[in-house]
């Protein structure tokens, strides 16, 4: 139960990252993973190496990110998704930024597996029952804050009101004065951004390399159809279902053996299947 | 076939010497016999990818012929191994094969779209790894190994393709072979999007309901055009077996399905040989840029973007224009 | 305009890649050995410690003057290819060996792509030390591949062993990823572990390579509570965390894997609670490295910033290829020369204090001499570092 909240916490933020750019541009960003890798990387150099304080370390990665998008976006995808005449163009296009990113992850920070020392010390254990170690209830806690105050920000800001116009209508949302393209950015930065920090606050805990980009988007991809594509509200519900699956999933399957995961990926088959938009989405993406 | 103008002809021609005779030749002259296989591989995945075109051509985006190509190579693995087939038997029945498990999971999931067909078929691939490790028939984790080459064929005692085992040069036979099917491959291909059925794909690439509403039977079309998409991805896998003359279940992954996708895009989907341009630069320029040792992925993903950045409808969007057939 | 231009530029990039030539002048002939293996993408890892253990070797040799082989010295040239652990790229990469006239590759590092370029290299006369377990590559009728290590069908029965007689252990449990090499290294080992007449409580679950969170898979194995956790063939990236999980959920026994692992990594992703854990190593430890390996090790660090000690078992594979063709200098163009040297061949082993030998083994596994002999070290992770627990042979 406990592991089901703190591994869907963890995967409901990835899944945000990517569904708020995909709910914005319509792009299905392969290379979300290696963003969220690269936060790792960068908490692990501030925090690991120079031993910078831990929240510095995963604000830095937080910035590095969102950089990073905004750039992507500007000089990338805004252009690939003016010229081409299929919008599913980018896809190659975010495929080509997987491949940079994996390629300059493995020039800079190299091929070993990282890790960094405990943030705290300690197991939570309560009569057997619910066994816990203290820094994964603080990195759900951490992640379930991010993710509320994302949703606030969503809401109640306007640049959150701007974008959320965006993803429903880009030519309503322009004709209403919003600047689109700059709105687009700021889109693009906050979702990479929210991979940064949880490739920030996980690396604590797993520990990150080099490997764990391209895995991680295609999870991220299935918590999105989970939920429904370009909803907020489900990629939320589709990592915490996601989670709660493995969690539950693996403890009770287990007997099956070598299948169990053909078993998850096939129910996860069906369920698409008989509902195609997922939990929350609007049919057809 | 029919009313092919004169430039089409001189096309086809050229095409054609071009790879039976220009390939060799220059292969021969420059001494770089491994190119061989580098070409033998690139026609064999464009032929997987001539299928993933296909599904684009209805509309869907499709990241599920690994599951196909790894489904063909272990149909001919099992044939030629368990039951002593003939390779050459093999092939096609990998591909019916192939082209079956299409109809079958085709049913319910083709009524998807966009993004979520996309997801559902990259799923499939990840389940056709897990099956292939799961299942006894398919040896599990250990695989298929030392499957015997492709054996003669005559016709009447009339020697039609030679052993392949008893062959100098296993390559060029390999190479040449793989090339026909791809020009067969083609050439099918070019002939279904020139033929009725090809209007009505283009008619549900643009909307699937108007092109239901004036009595096109889409869900039959969907599932043909799935089925010989996997049909092609079959053959492609089954080929790839026998060359490498071992099938494991990683040997199409979730990262080949992308790949064929990603195939299509760069050659750009208006264009029927799109595909095989975009293998051939996908594949091929990784080849190339072997030189640069460690810095071989940053210029290989370089190249990709500026590519996409200045083309963003494929590389052959470069000779017709831009946006020009859709 | 633009678009024409560029395309024309990456075009004349490209031919001119495609066909210059790549000679690099030195004033001794050059000795190309070759590398096919992975060194980008997850399992990156691998691939590098081994290119880059080839590649230091390569350089400490041609700076002190080169190798000489009969009457002729030599420079030696690593020529790298990445596979991406794709074995229809490990036959390209195989290929482009012959190409290059290469008869001695290291690598592939995963069973499809050792399998893969069997034909290849039975073709082009290309001997090839894979980092593969299937004893069918090895095994007659193949004939040129040499296992660059030690299997875990090997190692495997011997740690086993060892903890049976002196630590007690009565039960072990398996846990392997779901991929065909740990599950094949899994299925050995399970194999292993009951002949020794070892109680198997628990050999059926799996994980995702790409798993984060590794308490819900190992709950259910923890539940047998056995003495000995096997981590059958994990990866670098996963033992950390494998172990973090089991340690944090109370388990108290011990954990033990047939691959070699970095220190390094052990300490930043598990620290102390990595400590007792068992895995197989090269001549890393104090007392077994020769100043040879200290060298070596200093060589790679300075040219690499950072070493890995994966490499210590990948040092061993470029130092067979040299010092079998030095025995028999024919054989480096005649591989058939090379197979007919294997049986009788023996050399010091440079890198381990003691009077160890160079020798080609694997008569029992596989009929044939078709395995380099490295020493079979066990290694307990302590504080940071690695301990050595025992050594033993291959035969």
């Amino acid at each position: 139960m406990a592991n089901g909240v703190y591994l869907g916490s963890q995967y409901a933020m990835i899944a945000l990252g990517l569904t708020l750019i995909f709910a914005l541009m319509n792009v299905l960003n392969f290379a979300h993973g290696q963003m969220y890798v690269i936060g790792g990387f960068v908490t692990y150099t501030f925090y690991g190496q120079w031993g910078v304080p831990f929240v510095l370390a995963l604000f830095m990665s937080c910035i590095t990110l969102a950089i990073v998008g905004a750039l992507i976006e500007r000089y990338l995808f805004a252009p690939v998704i003016k010229g081409s005449a299929r919008e599913e163009s980018t896809m190659l296009l975010a495929a080509g930024i997987a491949f940079l990113l994996d390629a300059l992850i493995l020039l800079i920070f190299g091929e070993k597996q990282r890790g960094v020392p405990k943030i705290v010390d300690g197991v939570f254990n309560w009569d057997f029952r619910l066994i816990m170690p203290y820094d994964r209830i603080l990195i759900c806690i951490l992640a379930i804050l991010s993710i509320v105050a994302f949703i606030a920000l969503m809401q109640y800001s306007k640049t959150g009101r701007a974008l959320r116009a965006l993803a429903q209508d880009r030519t309503a949302a322009q004709l209403m004065g919003v600047n689109v393209d700059r709105y687009s950015m700021i889109g693009f930065a906050l979702g990479a951004m929210l991979a940064g920090l949880v490739g920030g606050l996980l690396v604590t805990i797993t520990g990150i390399n080099l490997g764990m980009g391209g895995p991680t988007s295609i999870k991220a991809f299935m918590m999105v159809m989970i939920g429904g594509a370009g909803v907020i509200s489900g990629a939320i519900w589709g990592g915490f279902i996601l989670g709660f699956m493995e969690a539950f999933g693996l403890a009770y399957l287990s007997q099956y053996g070598d299948i169990t995961y053909l078993l998850i990926f096939v129910s996860l088959m069906i369920f698409l299947a008989i509902r195609p938009q997922g939990l929350m989405g609007k049919p057809w993406g | 076939m029919l009313n092919f103008s004169k430039t089409q002809i001189m096309g086809v021609v050229a095409f054609l010497a071009i790879f039976f005779v220009g390939v060799p030749v220059l292969i021969a002259a420059t001494g770089r016999w491994d190119f061989y296989f580098t070409l033998t591989s690139v026609a064999l995945l464009a032929i997987a990818s001539a299928g993933v075109w296909l599904t684009f051509y209805i509309g869907r985006i499709n990241i599920g012929q690994g599951a196909f190509a790894l489904v063909g190579a272990y149909v001919s693995a099992i044939l030629v191994v368990k039951t002593g087939w003939s390779f050459w038997l093999s092939l096609p029945a990998a591909g019916l094969f192939a082209a079956l498990v299409a109809v079958l999971i085709g049913l319910p999931i083709l009524r998807l779209r966009g993004v979520y067909f996309a997801m559902i078929t990259l799923v499939l691939t990840q389940v056709a790894t897990l099956t292939a490790l799961a299942l006894p028939i398919t040896n599990g984790a250990k695989g298929i190994t030392s499957i015997p080459l492709p054996g003669a064929i005559s016709i009447f005692s009339m020697p039609l393709v030679p052993d392949f085992s008893t062959l100098e040069n296993a390559r060029m036979a390999f190479y040449f072979t793989a090339i026909i099917l791809m020009i067969i491959t083609y050439a099918a291909l070019y002939r279904l999007v020139n033929s009725r059925l090809g209007h009505l794909c283009r008619s549900m690439q643009q909307n699937e309901e108007l092109a239901s509403s004036i009595g096109v039977n889409i869900t039959y079309i969907r599932i043909l055009i799935f089925a010989i998409s996997s049909f092609f991805g079959g053959i492609g896998g089954a080929m790839f077996g026998s060359i490498s003359q071992s099938v494991y279940p990683a040997t199409f992954v979730v990262k080949d399905s992308v790949d064929f996708m990603l195939n299509c895009f760069l050659g750009g989907l208006g264009y029927v040989f799109g595909p095989m341009l975009g293998t051939l630069a996908l594949y091929f320029g990784w080849d190339l840029l072997f030189e640069f040792g460690k810095y071989q992925m940053l210029i290989y993903a370089t190249l990709l973007i500026i590519i996409i950045r200045f083309l963003p409808n494929g590389l052959l969007s470069i000779r017709l224009g831009k946006g020009g057939v859709k | 305009m633009q678009r024409r231009l560029l395309m024309k530029a990456v075009l004349t990039a490209a031919t001119l890649t495609a066909f210059g030539s790549t000679a690099a002048l030195a004033e001794n002939p050059v000795l190309k050995i070759g590398f096919v293996g992975v060194t980008s993408g997850p399992a990156a890892a691998w691939g590098i410690s081994n290119q880059r253990s080839m590649e230091a070797r390569a350089a400490w040799i041609n700076e002190t003057g080169g190798y000489t082989i009969g009457s002729t010295t030599y420079n030696i040239e690593i020529v790298s290819f990445d596979d991406q652990k794709d074995p229809k790229r490990a036959i390209a990469g195989m290929e482009k060996m012959a190409q290059e006239g290469i008869h001695y590759v290291v690598g592939p590092n995963v069973d499809d792509g050792a399998a893969a370029v069997r034909p290849v290299a039975e073709a082009n006369d290309i001997m090839y030390f894979p980092y593969a377990f299937p004893k069918e590559l090895y095994s007659a009728p193949a004939s040129n591949a040499v296992l660059g290590m030690i299997a875990n069908y090997q190692s495997g029965p011997a740690i086993y062993k060892h903890l049976m007689e002196n630590e007690g252990v009565k039960t072990v449990a398996f846990i392997a990823a779901n991929e065909s090499d740990p599950l094949s290294q899994r299925d050995g080992g399970v194999a292993a572990a009951k002949e020794l007449g070892l109680e198997v409580v628990s050999d059926s679950v799996t994980y995702q390579v790409d798993t984060t969170d590794f308490t819900p898979v190992l709950t259910p194995i923890l539940r047998t509570r056995p003495d000995l956790l096997v981590l059958s063939g994990v990866s670098p990236a996963n033992a950390p965390q494998l172990i973090r999980s089991a340690r944090e959920l109370g388990f108290e026994g011990l954990i033990s894997t047939e691959t070699a692992q970095d220190a390094g990594v052990l300490a930043e992703g598990a620290g102390d609670l990595a400590n007792g854990f068992i895995s197989v190593g090269g001549a890393s430890t104090p007392e077994l490295a020769s100043p040879m390996m200290n060298e070596f090790v200093e060589r790679y660090t300075s040219m690499f910033g950072e070493y890995n000690d994966e490499s210590n078992t990948k040092v061993y594979a470029l130092e067979y290829i040299l010092e079998t063709i030095k025995a028999t200098p024919e054989a480096i163009e005649n591989v058939a020369a090379f197979q007919a040297s294997m049986d009788s061949f023996e050399a010091p082993n440079p890198y381990m204090n003691g009077d160890e030998k160079l020798r080609y083994v694997g008569m029992s596994s596989f009929g044939q001499k078709r395995q380099i002999a490295v020493p079979l070290v066990v290694n307990v992770y302590q504080d940071g570092a690695f301990e050595t627990m025992f050594i033993a042979r291959v035969d």
